[in-house]
């Protein structure tokens, strides 16, 4: 990798002009009166880059609405003409999105293994490759809740086209003064930045110790390592655990929507008054929604929120990583935050992990 | 005063729809004849449908409506599908629900007061004796009011498009779904859903019990999304999930059975004084 250092107005000029090409989508502050801190973070449509709050502890959203829209339309129909004409919708204007945090360029990379190698989809590729992606490192615990130095994603193998790291040494309460390493991960990456500030032999920001100080910073922890996790998981399948956790559980689907790596949706058509078009839309679906396993002739084939909440486990902790090799958490700890019963999946992994990890001895 | 029956809320979104005539290209089909009624309302379900400017012309294009207060007069003759808004709290509300039943293929419960009784079920906290008392003083013989109720208290309901009011967008894909003969459902997900789909920030980060992960949704949450918490104006998902969130809202934030109950009085959603009892799902044990 081919590092660079460049000054805070350096790149907040660069990043202008990348806004000048595409969409500019990054971390925007919101006022939050009433929580703590009264201040959140949203990835949000920008004009200027001086909008963006590149310091910003974690995005309430990941950046999947920006690959997987919330609600999209896939086609219209038309039968007016006697015949059945198709039009597919591609909505994939150029965008960038500045800002990116390590958990969210992992989930990123899980969508992209989704829906772009196992199972193409043309509306996400059309997207996916008109976004240019910058990532920012984290350099602390965004919040207590987040496990991702123990899920290996809290350091970036890809996913993006420039990752920056802001230089402890020159951060601080003067941001003008903030400098950033700059790593390059694409062609793309180096066409917008390479020429940029200047070289740095040493990359001081992203040595080895960088990455261990900020690991041993987090306090939330996974028992288990993310090797053995999947099969203590999968041990646990007949647990109680499951039950215990779900009567808390409303089967709302929040812990679902807000992750940045579940990708599930559903596809409804709607037909327009005359009856002689319509269209083709789909929407976020979630596996904790009461209805969600539901098949034709009206069978639930995970009738019972102790099921589902189980299917969502092991999805995250096991199934997942053995489809695509990819872990499919990448500890960003949303559902734990979103979850409005205090259901925590950390937590049901540990105990899972725990109770299977006895049984075995 | 009026027939005592079950105050109850099916919702009967689970059969199939009733077809009607699908309009066919280049024949001038059929168009189903609609009728909008009001009983025990402020009738803004009923202006709803006049508020969906964008798609009023092609609404009007496809169906015949024959009786509207808000937008025209008309006889009260067949229709094939009523609209109903209001609840029934007085004999001639009774009388005139039967009537519209009779004379309609298909009846549609539209708003809070006609799925649950809507916020007229607030009276309910005082005696029928009081509240009339109270709002007709000397004259309350002339004007026998009773309990709100909701339509399916006293005639078959098919369809209900709840909320306060109801929502535009669902009142026209219910349209459409019957214009080409497809099932309608409500959704049965949580607002909590339609909250994340728009990025709104949950109001339990700022400590409020919202109403949100335990109602239906179908709103596009647009009381969280103005800062507001969710009032359950669309009713319920179901018993278990009150009692869940009863539960959790006791444990987790120390909020008695009583400020929960007391709050879903609001739109008539839950009436007892006592939680329900409530059937898990049958299922396989996990
Ligand atoms: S499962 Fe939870 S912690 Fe893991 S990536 Fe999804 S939202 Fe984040
Ligand atoms: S957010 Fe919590 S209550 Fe809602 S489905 Fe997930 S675990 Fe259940
Ligand atoms: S604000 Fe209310 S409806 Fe929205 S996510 Fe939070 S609890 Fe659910
Ligand atoms: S958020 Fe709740 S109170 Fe508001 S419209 Fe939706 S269901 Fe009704």
């Amino acid at each position: 990798m081919w590092k660079r250092i460049v000054t805070h107005d350096e790149l907040i000029e660069r990043i202008d002009a990348l806004g000048r090409e595409r969409r500019l989508i990054g971390p925007v502050a919101r006022e939050a009166p009433g929580c703590h801190p009264p201040l959140r973070y949203f990835y949000e449509h920008v004009t200027r880059a001086a909008q963006l709050s590149l310091d910003f502890d974690y995005c309430v959203y990941g950046p999947k609405a920006f690959v997987l829209p919330p609600r999209e339309t896939l086609f219209r129909f038309d039968r007016s003409a006697g015949t059945f004409v198709a039009t597919p919708i591609m909505d994939a204007q150029p965008t960038a999105l500045v800002g990116a945090h390590p958990c969210d360029l992992h989930g990123l990379r899980l969508l992209d293994a989704v829906f772009q190698n196992d199972r193409p989809d043309e509306q996400y590729r059309a997207r996916r490759s008109a976004l240019f992606v910058v990532g920012i490192d984290c350099a602390r615990p965004c919040d207590a809740r987040a496990t991702c130095a123990d899920w290996g994603t809290n350091r970036v193998v890809g996913g993006c086209d420039v990752m920056l790291y802001a230089d402890p040494r020159n951060c601080g309460n003067n941001r003008r003064n903030a400098q950033y390493a700059v790593e390059f991960c694409s062609e793309a990456g180096r066409t917008w930045l390479g020429d940029a500030g200047r070289a740095d032999d040493d990359a001081v920001a992203v040595s080895a110790g960088y990455h261990a100080r900020k690991d041993a910073a987090f306090t939330r922890r996974l028992s288990a390592s993310v090797e053995q996790l999947p099969a203590l998981v999968r041990a646990s399948y007949d647990s109680h655990i499951w039950e215990k956790h779900a009567a808390r559980c409303y089967s709302c689907g929040s812990c679902n929507l807000v992750c940045p790596t579940c990708y599930c949706f559903d596809i409804q058509d709607d037909c327009d008054f005359n009856g002689a078009g319509g269209s083709r839309q789909r929407e976020w679906d979630a596996c904790m929604l009461p209805d969600f396993a539901v098949v034709a002739g009206g069978h639930n084939f995970r009738l019972l929120a102790a099921q589902r909440l189980r299917h969502r486990v092991m999805r995250k902790a096991a199934w997942i990583q053995q489809r695509t090799g990819l872990s499919a958490c990448v500890g960003c700890g949303r559902c734990d935050r979103a979850c409005t019963a205090s259901i925590s999946l950390i937590d049901m992994l540990n105990e899972a992990a725990q109770e299977a990890g006895n049984a075995h001895r | 005063m009026i027939d005592d029956l079950d105050v109850r809320c099916p919702i009967p979104d689970r059969g199939a729809a009733p077809i009607l005539p699908v309009p066919v290209e280049g024949v001038q089909a059929p168009r189903p004849r609609i009728g909008i009624f009001s009983l025990t309302s402020c009738e803004g379900c009923s202006l709803t449908i006049l508020e969906q400017e964008d798609e009023l012309l092609s609404l009007l294009g496809a169906i015949d409506i024959v009786d509207f207060r808000e937008a025209k007069s008309g006889a009260d003759g067949e229709v094939d599908i009523a609209f109903v808004d209001g609840a029934v709290s007085s004999p001639h509300d009774v009388a005139r629900v039967r009537q519209i039943r009779k004379n309609a293929r298909i009846l549609v419960a539209i708003g809070a007061c006609a799925c649950l009784g809507g916020v007229n079920t607030l009276k309910h906290a005082q005696s029928e004796h009081d509240y009339r008392q109270f709002v007709y003083g000397d004259r309350a013989p002339q004007f026998p009011t009773g309990d709100a109720r909701p339509l399916s208290a006293v005639v078959r309901v098919d369809y209900e498009l709840p909320g306060c009011p109801m929502v535009g967008a669902e009142f026209l894909r219910f349209v459409r779904c019957v214009l080409s003969g497809r099932p309608f459902r409500l959704p049965n997900d949580a607002v909590c859903v339609e909250c994340k789909r728009r990025g709104t920030l949950c109001l339990y980060e700022k400590g409020e019990t919202c109403l949100g992960p335990v109602t239906r949704g179908g709103c596009a949450a647009i009381c969280p999304a103005y800062g507001a918490r969710c009032e359950g104006c669309r009713g319920l998902l179901g018993n278990e999930q009150l009692r869940i969130f009863a539960r959790n809202c006791l444990q987790l934030h120390g909020t008695p059975l009583a400020e929960i109950l007391d709050r879903l009085r609001l739109f008539g959603v839950f009436q007892g004084e006592t939680l329900p009892d409530s059937q898990p799902p049958d299922g396989p044990p996990t």
